[in-house]
């Protein structure tokens, strides 16, 4: 039996979509190693909905911040890849910013200054 | 590659993308299963597990696929395809409900097109929205008012007894050099009616319009070859030139260019042709589409006609004939010219008046003249309103019908309904798709309804002309009158497909789907519905009862005006106009000429009787003057009628005292008369009016003329169909009693049909003289037709419409019962296996759809009482709330009722029972 995950958060909308640029920054890979690469990094704390990566991935795809390609994998089957293009850095650097000018408001208003120490 | 062409791409690589989408996922699910088979769960479980964890693998899809495709439009053809598939499906349901639209679309495009080019378009001219008519309103009370004499027309309306559009010359002048500071232009015209124009040997007869120097400036019209008439030309002693219009120069030169330079003669006077007017030019009135364009002082150089080719015109100033039209100055208001110009014209008015006229002065009107003049509006468009509102009361009844019938199909659809809701389908998208639908069906209607248009207006067109060559509304389907059919088809898509959409999406899911496909118990929203599709009904009666009650006195009328006594007969006579005068004939060899002419028709084997008179009894004007017994004082108008020999003959006109004209009446013996009855009543109620003289008022420079009365004939109808017998005067024509012989319509009474005789007729005019044309040829009966036109097409169109609607509203009614007895077949059932007659039975369906004809009926009446009074004017001999139409309406609403509702009534008494029950 799989261990329960130690409890999970719920995705903010629109971060899935920094998710996904971030994790193809290190490199082009297939949809089930994305999500697993987010719930590994998070330390499982996110989990990726299939019912949302896919829809996800190929509306990022449609507005060309990723490219797909078909690649044979290791155990030799067809595995549909995806890499970043140059228009998706350029996105992923934008989100990326807007996420730390937000997260820092967050962090602002839920810590105050006196206890930002702790 | 931008996401518009990526998208374009995937819908031409939409297979090979579906089947990649398909991989991916199935990559995903397999990686996922050996993941878990990794942490030690049985392969077949850990694939149940991986499949878990991915969701609704469509859902997964189509929201990929959303990324892809425009969802909206995939979902709309989506939509149109099972909606054709839905509309194939339902051959009989479809077929009625477009048949019934395209009829209702189609009257109402046509009707609207109609109006458009009545009301609507504006003159083909360069802007147009700063011109302005000139008109005057007053309400005179008695006798004395300052317009002394006119040519033209005067009308009423709501806020002056008399208004007219015609002015004396000197007003012009004064308007023309007052109002610098409001017009940049003022010009003037009038109709030269009726002309003989010869072009290169060839006589044929023409209108035309007299206009001032500044016409064609002011209107800002650019000519399509040589000139246009300038203020230079428009002068006494000027060379006489013409403008032609475009049609007719290209009908009589062949070619727009090659017409300038050459002679015409008009009336016998040579013209020389200065230029041609541009195609499509119809001058200020879309009533007439003038022929020609001459000077207006060019009509001096005519033979005397009217009164308005007697120099003396350009002075008097209480004889009204001149239309005026004016173009704003930029950034003037009609107000604003009003303003300036009506103290002006007061002031002149009034110096132009007695004192007892000074006290009813008429008002100065600036009105809005970018549609030009308002003849054919005041003569059309009361008459369209009304068929407006009753196409536009077909298509609501059609509508009713529609959505009732789609109510019927929405319970049918129950099921299909609750599976779709359960199976996860929004509302919205459900009501979205139904209404695809209805406007599917309706955009259907409504492009066939186009072609319906198309054949109404030839047929409404050849409808309201008549037989008349001179009718110029033309209407055709341009982008106003095709807009208006998308939008009208859009709209009843929308009005009939709604209620249905909404009372079939709000499902119980779990009863409906529970329910067997045939007889379903009334639950609460199958009772909603039914009461929804009554109300529907009984709308649809209280329409039909409107449409019936106008039909009614419709017909009435028509019948009341066709059995008027005209005074002659007008079986098998021949009438056609002949003008001597305008070919060059001139007195008095233009009286021997006529009377030539009535010898040789009268010698016409098979024609009984020939007769001429100087205008036609019907369907025309009368001349009236002062005709007053010596010694007595003026009491009312007479009408006046020079008449040839044999008149009262050939019109078979019973001459009760004294004689008729006959060979004793020549030139030079004794002036005589034979007068009607109604002017003996007036005149000499108590006296032998044989052998009285009266004295006939001429205009100077003619004297007043004696003349004894010899006869005394019945009162006939002259002028009007309707009202009193008029007083009339006949004289003889060729005794100049009168004003001088112009033209003369001859009337021959022959033997089976006049129209038989036209040929001879023909040859024998064109052998008098080939200059001579033949015009204006009917018979009697169809001329008395042509003034009962619009009684005619009312009382024949409304009694289409009331039967179309009748037939609608039975049918809606027929499918209501029919569908409560389906509904009702186990109880019904249950009733006739308990012991309930049969008769019982027909009878308790047939009391529900009486009690909707009842409803509908106490909708339709206190309507009908109500509105009918609009239709008031356009009625003759029977009121507007006659009790007779509206009973005989009732008996035909109810009896149709009873057909419509007694077939499902027979349906339900015939029920087996067995069946019914066994079918629970």
């Amino acid at each position: 039996m799989r261990s329960e995950p130690p409890s999970h958060i719920e995705l903010l909308r629109g971060t899935l979509d920094l998710l996904i640029l971030r994790t193809l920054l290190t490199g082009p890979t297939h949809g089930h190693a994305i999500a697993k690469h987010i719930q590994r990094t998070s330390e499982d704390l996110l989990q990726v909905e299939t019912g949302s990566l896919y829809p996800a991935l190929h509306r990022l795809e449609a507005r060309g911040w990723i490219a797909a390609f078909w690649e044979l994998s290791m155990k030799g089957k067809r595995a549909r890849v995806y890499r970043l293009t140059r228009q998706g850095r350029k996105q992923l650097a934008a989100e990326q910013s807007k996420w730390e000018t937000f997260s820092r408001a967050m962090r602002l208003i839920v810590n105050p200054a006196g206890q930002e120490g702790q | 590659m931008s996401p518009f062409f990526q998208k374009l791409r995937s819908l031409l690589h939409r297979r090979r993308k579906e089947e990649d989408f398909r991989d991916e996922l199935q990559f995903h699910l397999d990686e996922e299963a050996e993941e878990r088979q990794a942490e030690g769960l049985p392969s077949e479980e850990a694939r149940c597990a991986a499949r878990r964890d991915i969701g609704n693998i469509t859902l997964v899809q189509e929201e990929a696929r959303a990324a892809w495709t425009w969802t909206y439009m995939e979902q709309f053809a989506q939509d149109c395809r099972y909606g054709f598939r839905t509309i194939a499906a339902n051959k009989t349901f479809s077929l009625l409900a477009i048949l019934s639209l395209a009829l209702g679309i189609g009257a109402n495009t046509a009707i609207y097109s109609f109006m458009d080019s009545l009301l609507l378009r504006s003159l083909p001219v360069s802007d147009p929205e700063s011109l302005a008519v000139l008109n005057w309103g007053a309400n005179p009370t008695g006798r004395d008012f300052v317009m002394r004499g006119m040519s033209g027309s005067t009308w009423r309306d709501s806020k002056w007894a008399e208004s007219a559009g015609i002015f004396p010359f000197p007003a012009f002048e004064l308007i023309r050099t007052n109002s610098g500071a409001v017009f940049s232009s003022v010009f003037a015209y009038y109709p030269t009616r009726k002309v003989n124009v010869m072009v290169k040997g060839e006589a044929e007869q023409a209108s035309g319009e007299f206009v001032s120097g500044d016409y064609f400036r002011g209107l800002e019209v650019l000519p399509a070859a040589g000139r246009l008439i300038i203020p230079d030309d428009d002068r006494v002693g000027a060379p006489a030139v013409v403008v032609l219009s475009f049609a007719f120069s290209q009908r009589r030169f062949g070619d727009a260019a090659s017409a300038p330079g050459q002679s015409i003669l008009i009336n016998n006077v040579p013209f020389t042709v200065a230029g041609i007017a541009p195609p499509g030019f119809f001058g200020v009135d879309p009533a007439a589409a003038p022929d020609f364009y001459v000077p207006l002082h060019t009509n001096l150089l005519f033979p005397l006609r009217a009164r308005a080719t007697d120099p003396q015109v350009y002075l008097d100033q209480n004889y009204y004939w001149l239309e005026m039209m004016a173009r704003l100055r930029p950034g003037v208001s009609l107000t604003q010219a009003q303003a300036v110009l009506g103290p002006v014209f007061h002031r002149w008015v009034a110096s132009t008046a007695n004192d007892r006229e000074r006290a009813t002065l008429p008002e100065l009107l600036i009105r809005e003249g970018a549609t030009g003049l308002n003849t054919l509006r005041r003569q059309y468009s009361k008459p369209l309103y009304v068929l407006l509102a009753m196409v536009g009361l077909i298509l609501a009844i059609a509508c009713a019908n529609i959505a009732n019938l789609l109510l019927a199909r929405a319970t049918a659809r129950r099921r299909e309904m609750a599976v779709r809701l359960s199976m996860g389908a929004g509302r919205f998208r459900v009501i979205r798709q139904l209404l695809t639908e209805s406007v599917l069906l309706a955009s259907i209607g409504g492009v066939l309804g186009v072609a319906f248009a198309i054949w109404g207006i030839r047929f409404l067109t050849l409808l309201l002309a008549n037989g008349r060559e001179d009718f110029t509304l033309h209407p055709h389907l341009n982008w106003h009158v095709l807009g208006v059919a998308v939008l009208l088809s859009l709209l009843t898509g929308l009005l009939f497909g709604l209620a249905p959409a909404l009372q079939a999406t709000r499902v119980d899911v779990m009863p409906a789907l529970k329910e067997t496909r045939a007889g379903q118990p009334g639950s609460q929203h199958s009772f909603r519905r039914a009461s929804l599709s009554q109300v529907l009904v009984a709308t649809q009666i209280g329409i039909s009862l409107l449409m019936l009650v106008a039909a009614g006195l419709f017909v009435r009328t028509l019948s009341n005006l066709q059995s008027i006594q005209l005074g002659f007969s007008r079986e098998n006579v021949l009438l056609f106009r002949i003008n001597a005068r305008q070919a060059g004939h001139r007195d008095p060899e233009i009286v021997t000429f006529y009377s030539d002419l009535q010898t040789r028709f009268s010698a016409i084997p098979g024609i009984r009787g020939a007769s001429a008179s100087q205008s036609p009894l019907l369907g025309e004007g009368t001349w009236s003057g002062w005709v007053v017994p010596v010694g007595q004082q003026r009491k009312a108008p007479t009408h006046i009628l020079m008449t040839a020999p044999d008149f009262f003959k050939t019109m078979q006109i019973p001459v009760v005292l004294g004689r008729a004209f006959d060979d004793r009446d020549q030139p030079g013996s004794r002036a005589v008369a034979v007068v009607s009855e109604a002017y003996v009543k007036r005149n000499f109620p108590d006296r032998n009016p044989l052998g009285q003289h009266i004295v006939i008022s001429r205009r100077p420079p003619l004297e007043d003329r004696d003349v004894e009365i010899v006869g005394v004939a019945k009162n006939v109808r002259y002028g009007a169909l309707k009202g009193e017998f008029r007083d009339i005067a006949y004289l003889p024509f060729n005794q100049g009693s009168y004003y001088p012989v112009e033209e003369m319509t001859f009337a021959l009474r022959t033997s089976g049909d006049p129209l038989r005789y036209i040929n001879a007729v023909r040859a024998i005019v064109s052998h008098a003289d080939a200059r001579v044309p033949v015009t204006d040829v009917k018979t009697q009966v169809a001329q008395v037709d042509q003034m009962m036109n619009q009684e005619i097409i009312f009382a024949r169109l409304c009694t289409a419409f009331a039967i179309l609607a009748l037939l609608i509203a039975c049918v809606g009614l027929y499918g209501t019962m029919s569908y409560t007895v389906a509904r009702r077949t186990s109880e019904i059932g249950i009733r006739i296996a308990l012991g309930a007659q049969r008769g019982a039975v027909v009878w308790m369906v047939l009391r529900q759809a009486f009690v909707l004809a009842v409803v509908g009926l106490a909708i339709g009446i206190p309507t009908a009482l109500g509105i009918s009074r609009f239709v008031e004017s356009f009625l003759f001999g029977v009121k507007p709330n006659s009790t007779a139409a509206l009973v005989l309406a009732v008996a035909i609403l109810l009896s149709a009722v009873l057909v419509a509702g007694y077939m499902p009534a027979r349906k339900a008494s015939r029920i087996d029972p067995m069946i019914a029950v066994r079918h629970e």
